[in-house]
């Protein structure tokens, strides 16, 4: 028999840090070896309930654990929210093509990033920051619906603003008393002078429709569509390219994927929906 | 392969099926088709059994990847991992070309050296095929415009043709012809006269497709007609009848979607892989809500353009074998060369208003 690639590793959930009232992140620990590139995928199973695809928050350096930050969107998500520690999961993959890290060197990165979409954010975050000086410079324009769903705020408010080479700037559709930056969709905190757009490559992560106004607002801005690195969510089901739930024109988000230009995806139908 | 080439093929002749198929399932596991109303279906061949074997003019209505990738399969059982289920050798007669490339083509999906299947690997070696030339084509057959044929040239284990006086037996496989070798004494020379009564039957099944499928000729090769009308309104106006049964991609013998999902048993937890359908709304929806198909148009749209664009891009293969078994199984009156021909129209008449301009 050959290899398997339907059934999981065994894994334990180690702990759980609550994010926001919907997001909680996860840490796993892997019973065996296992490497992800950042941007990368996982199909992360509670045993006898469910599967789904998430892309790991943490840093790829991080080897004997990776934090897996999810949000409570539907059935599987759920049962996970309502998971103690100690639970056993299953993990299969990594899965995909991932952020082609060596490709942004000696530029500036633009990342825009919205609600939950931060968690591969901070993935890709933490491997950038790891080696600053490669890279002209970071810079980040996050957004959340509320100060409250703000995710990683312990590190998002404080030292991940003071890193060198780090240019951040924060939104909520909807302030509280407390908050001093912008309020207003993330678009409006996007500025054709953020980054020198020539040797610049912008990726974005969020909800499918922050996705689309950040996308228009970035070719508005001069942006070549192959420089837009866009994650995409498809409903990756077996991971290995053949169960066809997730497929986008050819492409298949799982394999392919979930990483794509827009160069790549544009001419292809409700890529948005 | 030429026909001039093809004599050359080693064959043998028997005068009755029986005896040749009774050597077969002695062996392994027999399916053979059985004749069930208007259609002919698989069933285990009973050799104890007096009746005639019935010799199939078209494909069986039910498609050969029910051998390969069963509608529901364990994938998986965990935390620990149990040995898979011993697959026996088998043999299924009287599969056709438009089978056999349907085959080639879940080939190309489950075989992928990155992520093979094991499961699919499995049948797939322990597999013997037997196919058959097709006479009298049926109405939905449509092989010829998917460059298919009445007759296999490749893919099989053994080919069986039908002539007056018997069957003409063609060797396709080591595995083939380590099998006729054992049972040599079933089989005797084909006399040269009915290799060319084999032939000129073949040349004639062949005409009278391409007679019945005149209607059905393109602008341009068919991926450059699906690309050219991708955003046609003909998708939603022909889907407007569908009724999403999925009996379409059920009898599709290339349709491979599966489900993954998960279940809880007494003593084990299982993964579970079942056959999944791209006309079902929820198909590609996310957790979220989101939907890209969420209109019966583009989820038809995205399934034609599977089979003769994306796949072809990919594999350099059509997804479609022109079996028409889903113009047979449509419950709500879709007929996949309509939709074709609609499309190529549409082609037609955007190339003579650009020209008038």
């Amino acid at each position: 028999m050959n290899q398997n690639p339907y059934k999981p590793i065994n894994g334990e959930i180690t702990s759980i840090i609550d994010e926001s009232p919907t997001i909680k992140t996860f840490v796993v620990v892997p019973e065996e070896k296992f490497k992800f590139k950042t941007g990368q995928f996982v199909e992360l199973t509670l045993p006898g309930e469910g599967e789904a695809p998430f892309t790991p928050s943490s840093s790829p350096a991080e080897t004997k654990k990776m934090d897996i930050t999810i949000m409570k969107a539907g059935r599987v998500t759920a049962l996970l929210h309502q998971c103690k520690k100690g639970q056993k999961v299953g993990i299969r993959g990594p899965y995909g093509n991932g952020y082609p890290v060596e490709d942004f060197v000696g530029k500036q990165v633009y990342i825009v990033g919205g609600g939950v979409g931060l968690a591969p954010i901070r993935s890709l975050f933490l491997t950038l920051v790891d080696r600053i000086k490669d890279f002209k410079s970071v810079v980040c324009r996050f957004g959340a619906k509320t100060p409250d769903d703000f995710i990683y705020k312990n590190t998002l408010f404080d030292s991940w603003q003071k890193i060198d080479g780090v240019d951040m700037k924060l939104t909520v559709d909807e302030a509280n008393n407390k908050w001093k930056s912008n309020v207003g969709v993330v678009t409006t905190i996007l500025s054709a002078n953020d980054v020198n757009i020539k040797n610049a490559v912008a990726v974005v992560c969020g909800p499918p429709i922050m996705m689309k106004f950040t996308t228009l607002k970035l070719l508005e801005f001069g942006f070549k569509p192959k420089d837009i690195y866009l994650s995409m969510e498809k409903n990756m089901s077996c991971g290995i390219g053949k169960c066809g739930h997730c497929m986008i024109g050819k492409y298949y988000v799982c394999k392919d994927g979930p990483v794509f230009t827009y160069e790549q995806i544009k001419s292809y139908r409700n890529i948005w929906d | 392969m030429r026909l001039s080439d093809k004599k050359k093929m080693e064959t043998v002749f028997i005068s009755k099926l029986k005896p040749f198929l009774d050597a077969v399932a002695e062996q392994m596991e027999l399916y053979a088709p059985k004749k069930v109303g208007d259609y002919y279906v698989f069933q285990r061949y009973d050799s104890s059994l007096e009746v005639a074997v019935e010799f199939n003019n078209i494909r069986a209505c039910t498609p050969v990847k029910e051998f390969l990738f069963p509608l529901r399969e364990l994938a998986a059982v965990f935390p620990e991992p149990v040995e898979p289920e011993d697959i026996k050798p088998f043999a299924i007669f009287g599969l056709k070309d438009c089978d056999l490339h349907s085959i080639e083509i879940l080939d190309k999906v489950f075989l992928e050296a990155e992520f093979e299947d094991p499961f699919y690997v499995a049948r797939r070696e322990k597999m013997f095929i037997i196919s058959s030339d097709c006479f009298d084509p049926g109405e939905s057959c449509f092989c010829n415009v998917l460059d298919g044929k009445s007759y296999a040239d490749s893919g099989f284990d053994l080919n069986v043709a039908q002539v007056r006086d018997g069957f003409i037996i063609e060797i396709g496989s080591k595995k083939g012809k380590e099998f006729i070798e054992e049972h040599s004494q079933l089989f005797t020379e084909v006399p040269e006269a009915l290799l060319n009564e084999r032939d000129e039957n073949r040349t004639q099944t062949q005409k009278q497709l391409e007679q019945n499928n005149a209607p059905l000729k393109f602008e341009a090769p068919i991926r450059d007609v699906m690309t050219e009308t991708q955003d046609s309104d003909v998708y939603d106006q022909e889907a407007t009848t569908c009724v999403e049964c999925q009996a379409c991609t059920r009898v599709c013998p290339t349709c491979h979607c599966f489900y993954l999902y998960d279940t809880k048993q007494k003593d084990y937890f299982g993964k579970m892989k079942m056959w999944d359908s791209c006309m079902r709304l929820a198909y590609a929806q996310v957790a979220g809500g989101a939907n890209p198909r969420k209109v019966l148009g583009d989820r038809l749209r995205h399934r034609l353009m599977h089979k003769f664009a994306y796949f072809l891009d990919r594999y350099g293969l059509n997804m479609c074998v022109g079996c028409g078994r889903c113009v047979d199984a449509e419950t709500g009156d879709i007929d996949i060369r309509t939709v074709l021909r609609k499309l190529n129209e549409e082609l037609r008449n955007k190339k003579e208003t650009k020209a008038a301009k």
